[in-house]
């Protein structure tokens, strides 16, 4: 009789929804392959649980650094290609500032090769012993800088490039972004040299490695500080959108911009406002990027880009919560998927992920709900 | 009053319609005749200007980027006055009020609102002088919930007005019971209301209204029509577009019939509804 059900209703779900169908398979498929590379010694739990946390970390990166990209698209209906140049230029802000606080204004080497972050292996960040534990000052003013920093270059660009175009709809806009994109980009380069520079000794950050089940699972500072600066941040901007009168009128805005100007909200103040949050986060979540995953380049934020926006598009475009949740399933998907393939194919899994979700569910996860 | 009752008058001889008219001066409009200081003409194409109206359009032109839709329109609004636009459609009615609130491109002409010349003025500072707009379509933010559209409406007060928020839920029951809940979810009647009751949160001298009883079942336009009455009865000026020009103008102190742009015919209400050339010419004989 179970048995008889469980198989009848197999039956309907092949036949009324077979990409869903198909699905499953392919996870069962996945799911027995991790049994058996756990049987057979090729995986153990240890490091699926490490591919999990850092899965996490960068979901984090991505999350917060999406909030500002569904934010603007929400509320100036464009998609902002030069978000990610947005993100490198606060990770290179912010970490000349801890560079030259942790090299003590020159005692330790040049201070034009600690404003260049190093330029051409003047500096290794390595050699400064930069992190939270032993540098926290020069760590927290980086933070500062690279928030700081990347506002100021959202509300340049948006007053000097997208301001005198926003009238004529997305796709100019669109463009637009992808030229200021190249811009910034190349202008980084120019200016910090294309290398890619080692921000903090690897080894060197304070960390705990409990043993779980059977093998070590290494969980460090500079962790714990993304979680508590991404996680503590996307509270803060929960708190916003839900409780206060600026935040509600980001979402007015984002539901109706004409009903929002007639009813009497200051649209060129909530737009400004949309630039200094979303702005805000960006730079921080550039610095905190690079703070986590030690190195800094000026392709780092364009390369995150691409994950940024499939995170976006998979959360529901438009939606900050959804902006975080794709955030956290692309990073786990991006991370994990090593398990099953080589590394190199592991950024195109998380597109693949993405596209299979819009399938089954092309609204996005958070489609429809509170958006800003 | 039922559109079945007007049309049968339609239908009757021209004293009978005198009949009927008269009766409803008597029940719903006894109390208005006083407040009209115009001169009573009949219905002429000289547009009666007004001094010293909450609300002055002169010689207004305007449109949509090259298409210009209003011609050289006079039209006033007098305090706690309660106007009427009718008119067919592509007319211009829904443009005037835009006009008034500049999101249509201005071509000439003025608009002074209570004494100061708003002519082009943004939206966000016409508000302040106590100017609401509740247009026809999309007049909710569906994803916000009703307590935070209402507070929306009172956006540019430093805190949200208590005592207007207590007299918006004492006007729209429903929207109290319903505080918490996305606009969105709402029926269209009470996406109107809570349209309303945002523009009231500000407790405007005028409020503008495009066509309110668009779009809502039979049963309830005399309801939303009985809410307009009561909000003009506590001395809130209204100027209002409807296509339900027959009920539109039996309620209301004064209408202006717009064609093509053009302000065509002004009057009081009944005079107008009652007037031989606007029957035949716009309310369908």
């Amino acid at each position: 009789m179970e048995t008889a059900n469980i198989a009848q209703n197999g039956r309907r779900l092949v036949t009324k929804n077979p990409m869903a169908a198909f699905l499953i398979v392919v996870g069962v498929v996945l799911i027995i392959d991790v049994v058996r590379q756990l049987a057979t010694g090729d995986i153990t739990f240890a490091r699926i649980l490490s591919l999990v946390w850092d899965g996490l970390m960068r979901g984090l990166v991505i999350g917060l650094a999406g909030i500002g990209l569904s934010m603007t698209y929400s509320i100036l209906n464009f998609a902002n290609f030069a978000h990610g140049d947005y993100i490198t230029a606060g990770a290179f802000a912010g970490w000349a500032t801890t560079y030259l606080i942790a090299g003590r204004f020159g005692a330790e080497s040049s201070i034009g090769s600690l404003l260049l972050v190093g330029a051409g292996g003047s500096v290794f960040g390595g050699a400064l012993g930069i992190n939270v534990v032993s540098t926290p000052l020069a760590v927290v003013a980086g933070l500062i800088v690279a928030c700081g920093f990347t506002i100021a270059l959202a509300l340049l660009m948006d007053r000097f490039v997208f301001k005198p175009i926003r009238g004529s709809g997305g796709i100019p806009l669109l463009i637009t972004s992808i030229g200021a994109a190249f811009a910034i980009r190349y202008m980084l380069r120019f200016v910090f040299d294309p290398g890619t520079r080692g921000t903090t000794a690897a080894g060197a950050v304070p960390d705990i490695r409990p043993t779980i089940i059977d093998g070590s699972v290494v969980f460090t500072m500079h962790d714990l500080a993304l979680i508590v600066v991404a996680g503590g941040l996307m509270l803060g901007v929960h708190l916003l959108l839900q409780r206060t009168k600026l935040g509600k009128a980001m979402r007015a805005m984002s539901d109706d911009q004409s009903l929002s100007r007639i009813t009497g909200i200051p649209t060129e103040r909530v737009i400004r406002a949309t630039w200094i949050i979303g702005g805000g986060l960006t730079g921080v979540s550039g610095f905190m990027f690079v703070l986590w995953k030690g190195t800094l380049s000026w392709n780092d934020g364009w390369l995150l880009l691409l994950l940024i926006f499939a995170a976006v598009i998979l959360g529901g475009i438009g939606s900050v919560y959804g902006a975080i949740v794709g955030g956290l399933v692309i990073g786990i998907v991006a991370s994990t998927a090593v398990i099953w393939i080589p590394s190199g194919f592991a950024r195109a899994a998380a597109f693949f992920v993405m596209i299979l979700f819009l399938i089954v569910r092309p609204q996005g996860i958070f489609a429809g709900r509170s958006t800003a | 009053m039922s559109d079945a009752d007007a049309a049968a008058s339609d239908r009757g001889a021209d004293e009978e319609t005198q009949a009927d008219v008269d009766a409803n001066t008597a029940d719903d409009h006894a109390e208005n005749s006083e407040t009209d200081a115009a001169e009573p003409t009949s219905a002429a194409t000289e547009i009666t200007l007004y001094e010293d109206s909450l609300l002055s359009i002169r010689d207004l032109d305007a449109g949509y980027g090259d298409l210009q839709i209003l011609t050289d329109v006079d039209l006033d609004v007098n305090d706690g006055e309660y106007v009427t636009i009718v008119g067919p459609n592509g007319a211009g009615k829904s443009t005037v009020m835009k006009s008034v609130f500049a999101i249509t491109d201005l071509m000439g002409g003025s608009v002074v609102f209570d004494g100061a010349d708003i002519t082009g003025t943004k939206p966000e500072d016409i508000i302040h002088l106590g100017l609401g707009y509740v247009p026809q379509n999309d007049n909710v933010f569906p994803s916000l919930s009703v307590i935070e559209n209402l507070e929306m409406g009172a956006y540019i007060l430093d805190e949200v007005p208590e005592d207007r928020l207590r007299d918006v839920f004492d006007r729209f029951p429903i929207l109290e019971e319903r505080k918490h809940q996305k606009a969105g979810t709402l029926s269209g009647g009470q996406q109107q209301m809570l349209a309303m009751g945002r523009a009231l949160m500000l407790d405007p001298k005028l409020l503008l209204l495009d066509e309110p009883s668009a779009g809502l079942a039979p049963d309830l336009v005399d309801e939303m029509f009985d809410r307009i009455d009561e909000i003009n009865a506590d001395g809130t000026a209204i100027m209002m577009v409807e296509q339900n020009a027959k009920k539109a103008l039996r309620r209301c102190d004064r209408g202006y019939v717009f064609v093509d742009g053009k302000n065509r015919y002004e009057d009081e209400g009944l005079t107008l509804l009652n007037d031989p050339q606007v029957r035949q010419d716009f309310l369908g004989g």
